[in-house]
């Protein structure tokens, strides 16, 4: 489910990148929240656990097995920023260390998995965690976050216009939705063992509640649902079905405000146009997100 | 375990290990992104990035055929989706998915074999990445090793106890690997708060420090403008001789 780079259309991992640097840094700045150092060492102890929990495998039918992707359970137990925190650095070392996931679709892989999974994870649990649908929420937590990251990269590929035939697209939502349950499955049991171990380990629902969290969530569930009703409406791709509608020249002229179709206009020449305004593209993304950082540094200094 | 070839690479001496990661993660972003905006004359472009990144390994000494093999784990993946845009008909973007994601690999490959990971770190952090999740990744890489081998042992002590054999019922073996998942989860928790007060006594204040002190140098600044010009201006050739 990570997509390497040379997969997404350039506006795709662009915008995707562009949208993660602030979800990540408003998680990071939520996990922050009374602030406490000890939580540096324990996010990150977490993540390699999350690394080393995939070589425990968990048997499923006849001679297959699955292990856990984690987002669900980390969200039960360290609360959603701070989890979302561990899988996006979950991610960077996987891109950079393991080659999984490319560094160019870092941003997509970030929000498919890292912000809407575990958001779409925590939803369930954060409102029913407690009383008679507690192991309920808990497995719905489980699929949702391996189901919203599915269909969120589904979509993202069928925008970028690589061709997923119908048959292979309800084969890889089967997929999701399998593995989801299975993800489901392995959560609940772990936190019921954990749960027996030491009950402190899992949250408080309410705790730390947070209406922008809420919001966020479900913008994710609803994003994923309707990015698979517009993948199985268009199972050759978006392109086609916006020019079957006729609105791709509108699209295009929309997309392209700042860098007409990613080539420099000052630029005249055809060749090459396109690398210099994909740089620029970076180094003004780069500059925003910069400013935008120490922006907000000053106005956490000064509040 | 695997990766700790990678570790060894990292830690090697030619004049591309000595490169100031920020200039290595600069070059890297200039030749992703030429790859990814790459249409027009894209096997020629692959091609010379091809022996630019093999020109690389080999200047930095590492195993080149050992380094190719590394980049072609996303090659499993990429094959479904290229087989699927050969059975449409699409061979060019077919084969254009299967170079563009395998020499991206091995373009961040090259980065990450000559640059020890901490260097790496250190160096978004001083290019304005947040601290905090920079930190948490450092942390993350540091245990990973620790916890992985935690988890070895736990599975070899569950097969000597014999839960590869089918005899128990599948429900039984769940709940028994959900426990040990239980018991890794307790344990890393733990020794996350060892670490934590083992630092403290050492002074720690939040933040991690190196030893070396990175300097941008002359000849950082040098290969930099070598290593963003070469694909680019190769791009440009090969696109202006295909127009």
């Amino acid at each position: 489910m990570h997509i390497p780079d040379g997969f997404l259309s350039t506006p795709v991992w662009a915008a995707l990148d562009v949208a993660a640097v602030p979800a990540v840094g408003y998680m990071a700045r939520r996990a922050q929240r009374g602030f406490d150092d000890s939580r540096i060492p324990l996010l990150g102890v977490m993540g390699a656990f999350v690394f080393a929990a995939q070589m425990i495998n968990f048997p499923v039918g006849i001679g297959t097995s699955g292990h856990l992707v984690g987002g669900a359970l980390l969200a039960c137990t360290l609360g959603p920023a701070a989890a979302s925190v561990v899988m996006a650095a979950i991610l960077g070392i996987q891109a950079l260390v393991f080659q999984d996931g490319g560094v160019l679709a870092l941003g997509a892989n970030v929000i498919n998995m890292a912000v809407m999974g575990v958001l779409a994870g925590y939803l369930p649990f954060h409102l029913w965690g407690e009383g008679a649908w507690r192991k309920s929420a808990i497995f719905a937590g489980g699929v949702l976050s391996v189901l919203v990251s599915g269909a969120l990269a589904c979509s993202e590929l069928l925008i970028s216009g690589v061709p997923i035939p119908g048959a292979a697209l309800g084969l890889s939502l089967g997929l999701f939705a399998v593995s989801g349950a299975l993800e489901g499955a392995i959560t609940v049991a772990v936190v019921s063992a954990l749960e027996t171990i030491q009950p402190g380990f899992v949250r408080k629902p309410r705790e730390g509640r947070s209406f922008a969290l809420g919001t966020l969530a479900l913008a994710g569930l609803l994003l994923a649902t309707v990015g698979a009703l517009f993948a199985s409406a268009a199972p050759d791709g978006l392109e086609h079905l916006s020019e079957r509608i006729g609105i791709a020249s509108k699209a295009r002229t929309l997309v392209s405000t700042p860098f007409a179709d990613y080539q420099a206009t000052f630029l005249n020449s055809r060749w090459g146009s396109q690398a210099v305004a994909g740089l620029a593209g970076l180094a003004l993304v780069y500059a925003a997100c910069l400013l935008g950082g120490r922006l907000l540094a000053r106005l956490k200094r000064s509040a | 375990m695997h990766h700790i070839v990678l570790e060894r690479w990292s830690r090697g001496a030619s004049p591309l290990h000595r490169r100031d990661a920020r200039a290595k993660m600069v070059a890297l972003a200039v030749f992703l992104v030429a790859l990814a905006t790459a249409w027009r004359a894209l096997p020629a472009f692959s091609l010379g990035i091809f022996a630019m990144l093999c020109g690389a390994l080999l200047w930095a000494r590492i195993p080149l055929g050992a380094a190719l093999s590394r980049a072609a784990i996303v090659l499993p993946f990429t094959a479904v989706f290229a087989v699927i845009s050969l059975a449409t008909g699409d061979y060019q973007r077919g084969a254009a998915i299967v170079l563009k994601s395998y020499l991206s690999a091995l373009a961040v490959l090259t980065v990450v074999a000559t640059t020890p990971l901490p260097a790496l770190l250190r160096g978004l952090e001083r290019m304005g990445a947040p601290l905090f999740l920079l930190t948490v990744a450092q942390f993350l890489y540091r245990y990973l090793f620790v916890i992985s081998e935690e988890a070895q042992h736990m599975r070899k002590a569950a097969l000597a106890r014999g839960s590869g054999r089918r005899m128990a019922a599948r429900a039984v073996r769940f709940r028994a690997a959900a426990g040990a998942l239980a018991v890794l989860f307790a344990r890393s928790y733990g020794r996350a708060q060892e670490i934590h007060r083992a630092m403290l006594a050492r002074g720690f204040s939040g933040h991690l420090h190196g030893l070396s002190t990175a300097r941008f140098t002359a000849a950082d600044a040098v290969f930099l403008a070598a290593a963003t010009a070469a694909p680019l201006l190769l791009r440009l050739a090969l696109e202006k001789a295909a127009a």
